[in-house]
């Protein structure tokens, strides 16, 4: 069967820095990273792959060309292909655009199962894998955190759903769009030592907006329905406050402080 | 007349009502910087009907109602140690596939067909999330996500979400109608001004379930007690991975439930239902003790309105220790066994 993953680079919020005098997030020089909800849809298709010799993965991304060396590591672990789309006239794109350019690409080609991340470190919408899904008409589950492979085909996925007070277990008809939770059952395993400099350029397919063919109004940030108008780091409100140690006296003190507000 | 519609998500009541806060500070009140009040009107729907929860706080609860005729299917669940068995509660009620993301938005959309509605909000749940979207691009309207605050300023809205993991506040306009949200739980609060009359109107849907999602089995979680209902809430983070267990005798000792960094949950020693911050629950207990916890900015995010903060770190300028009302400068676990012994000492007095 083929599986397609759907995945985008993210900038490692982990190392962004803040810059407590001027109050803002220095965003600069921040090294791009596959989301880690898209990085299980790989791990799992890989998997999948191990079991099911037949299948065929390919990843497909919205990114400017400078991603291109992320793409060939993946293409080192065994993923198949690798679609970028990747046009000027996209940058500034909010979701709804992306999810149109992407179902663009995705109404053409050919599948049995699109696999997704459910949250991003960056925006965290999980607007694009829904969206895709509304336009291919397909069917669409957010939070998977395990598909059974053994019994996963053209034709049908099992899957669990956290659900946040439940877990419900589903069965799928395919194509349908599957949206994965990062969870620690699907990691992605490290490149080969004989791998590491092969070339894998020819795997690479490069989508622009001419082969799309999109009108520029409908594009990026003109084209985009929402738009950001401002950012800002959230001011904390100091407290007055006591300090104490570990020490009796410090016991003391919490306790009266709780004792005096009813919670002892 | 402006029409708010606000998808209630049946599993979660309390987040489907407080959209009605939001719903008011986009058309009804001018604290939020807005220029004159417009009138507006709230209709609630939600597949099955609703219970007395939301009565009298809706203008008009639109129950989605199913003639079984039409669908034939009955949602069962297949339980492995007691069997098959009919859902009765939340899922499949009334026989509606309630974890269709495609069904529902037809559903939806016929709504808006019928009504035209101005604004539609989602809560951010696990339904919510996947139907919003959905319907935005249905409806071919601007969506916004997860959202926290609502400002106006020079007659135009700006609406507030979290980026970055919360790391960054954005505010974001939106250039389409009807006007789509979906909204963050747990961060507005609805105070109804007076009780009113809520109108019920059934729908009988015209869309057809295909039935391309079929539920095989349904298992609650087993933390049963959610950490966003307890008035006091011991949490911990690095500081006390390796005895994270303590907690809970110091949690039993003030009646309290035991909640998480991510940093806990992320190195597998702590449930993802217990973890606090942007990536977790929004709480908002009226005690809230950060053990060894070191307060990112996404964990903060995740504490609305507590009313007092105590907040035990080797760092005495860890950022949690700027908006605690005490800090005790020192080692978590050993103040932890330090306050169960004085809690017990005193009770015993």
């Amino acid at each position: 069967m083929k599986i397609i993953c759907l995945i985008k680079f993210v900038p490692d919020v982990e190392n962004f820095k803040y810059d407590y005098e001027r109050n803002v997030l220095v965003r600069e020089n921040v090294r791009m990273i596959l989301n880690p909800d898209d990085a299980c849809s790989v791990a799992l298709a890989l998997k999948v792959k191990e079991q099911q010799p037949g299948t065929v993965i390919e990843v497909v991304t919205m990114a400017p060309q400078s991603i291109i060396p992320q793409l060939e590591d993946l293409l080192r672990l065994n993923v198949d292909r690798a679609v970028l789309i990747s046009d000027k006239v996209y940058v500034g794109s909010d979701t709804y655009v992306t999810g149109r350019i992407l179902g663009r690409y995705l109404s053409e080609a050919s599948f049995d199962c699109i696999l997704a991340g459910t949250h991003t470190l960056d925006g965290d919408t999980s607007h694009v894998p829904s969206q895709v899904a509304e336009l291919l008409g397909l069917s669409q589950m957010s939070n998977v955190v395990e598909i059974d492979e053994a019994v996963f085909c053209r034709e049908r996925a099992v899957v669990l759903a956290d659900e946040e007070f439940t877990y419900a277990k589903y069965e799928i008809t395919l194509p349908a769009v599957i949206s994965l939770r990062k969870d620690r059952k699907y990691k992605l395993p490290y490149i080969r030592y004989e791998d590491l400099s092969r070339d894998v350029k020819d795997r690479i397919r490069i989508i622009d907006n001419e082969e799309l063919g999109f009108v520029q109004e409908e594009v990026g940030i003109v084209g985009s329905l929402t738009q950001i108008s401002s950012t800002f780091v959230k001011s904390m409100e100091k407290k007055e406050r006591l300090i104490v140690r570990n020490d009796e006296e410090g016991m003391n003190q919490v306790y009266s402080f709780l004792m005096e507000r009813g919670f002892v | 007349m402006k029409k708010v519609l606000i998808y209630y998500d049946q599993k979660q009541h309390k987040n489907s009502i407080e959209l009605l806060a939001v719903a008011r500070m986009i058309y009804g009140d001018d604290s939020t910087g807005k220029e004159g009040i417009e009138d507006y009107e709230t209709y609630g729907a939600s597949f099955g009907s609703i219970g007395e929860e939301a009565e009298g706080l809706f203008d008009f609860l639109i129950e989605v109602g199913n003639d079984s005729a039409q669908h034939g299917k009955r949602a069962k669940v297949f339980n492995h140690e007691q069997g098959p068995k009919t859902l009765n509660h939340e899922y499949g009620k009334d026989h509606l596939p309630v974890y269709d993301a495609l069904y529902m938005t037809s559903v939806l959309d016929e709504l808006q067909q019928e009504y035209r509605f101005d604004c539609i909000l989602f809560p951010a749940t696990h339904m919510g999330r996947m139907l919003a979207p959905r319907l935005a691009m249905r409806l071919q309207t601007g969506l916004v996500a997860d959202v926290t605050d609502i400002r106006h300023k020079d007659g135009v809205m700006e609406i507030v979400r979290p980026a970055f993991s919360g790391k960054l506040m954005a505010g974001i306009l939106s250039r389409t109608a009807p006007l789509m949200m979906s909204v963050r739980q747990n961060v507005f609060f609805y105070e109804p001004d007076s009780l009113g009359e809520t109108r019920r109107i059934n729908h009988t849907p015209k869309t057809v379930c295909t039935g391309e999602i079929r539920l095989l089995e349904v298992r609650e979680k087993e933390a049963s007690k959610d950490i966003r209902d307890s008035d006091v809430l011991i949490s911990g983070g690095g500081g006390v991975m390796k005895d994270f267990k303590k907690l809970s005798e110091l949690a039993s000792e003030l009646n309290a439930l035991v909640s998480a960094s991510r940093k806990t949950v992320d190195n597998g020693i702590a449930p993802r239902s217990i973890q606090v911050g942007q990536s977790g629950k929004t709480v908002s207990p009226k005690l809230y003790m950060a053990l060894g916890i070191n307060g990112s900015i996404q964990h903060i995010e995740g504490l609305k309105n507590v009313e007092y903060m105590i907040s035990v770190n080797t760092n005495k300028n860890a950022p949690i220790c700027s908006i605690s009302d005490i800090v005790v400068e020192g080692d978590a676990k050993e103040f932890i066994t330090k306050l169960t012994e004085k809690i017990r000492k005193e009770k015993q007095i």
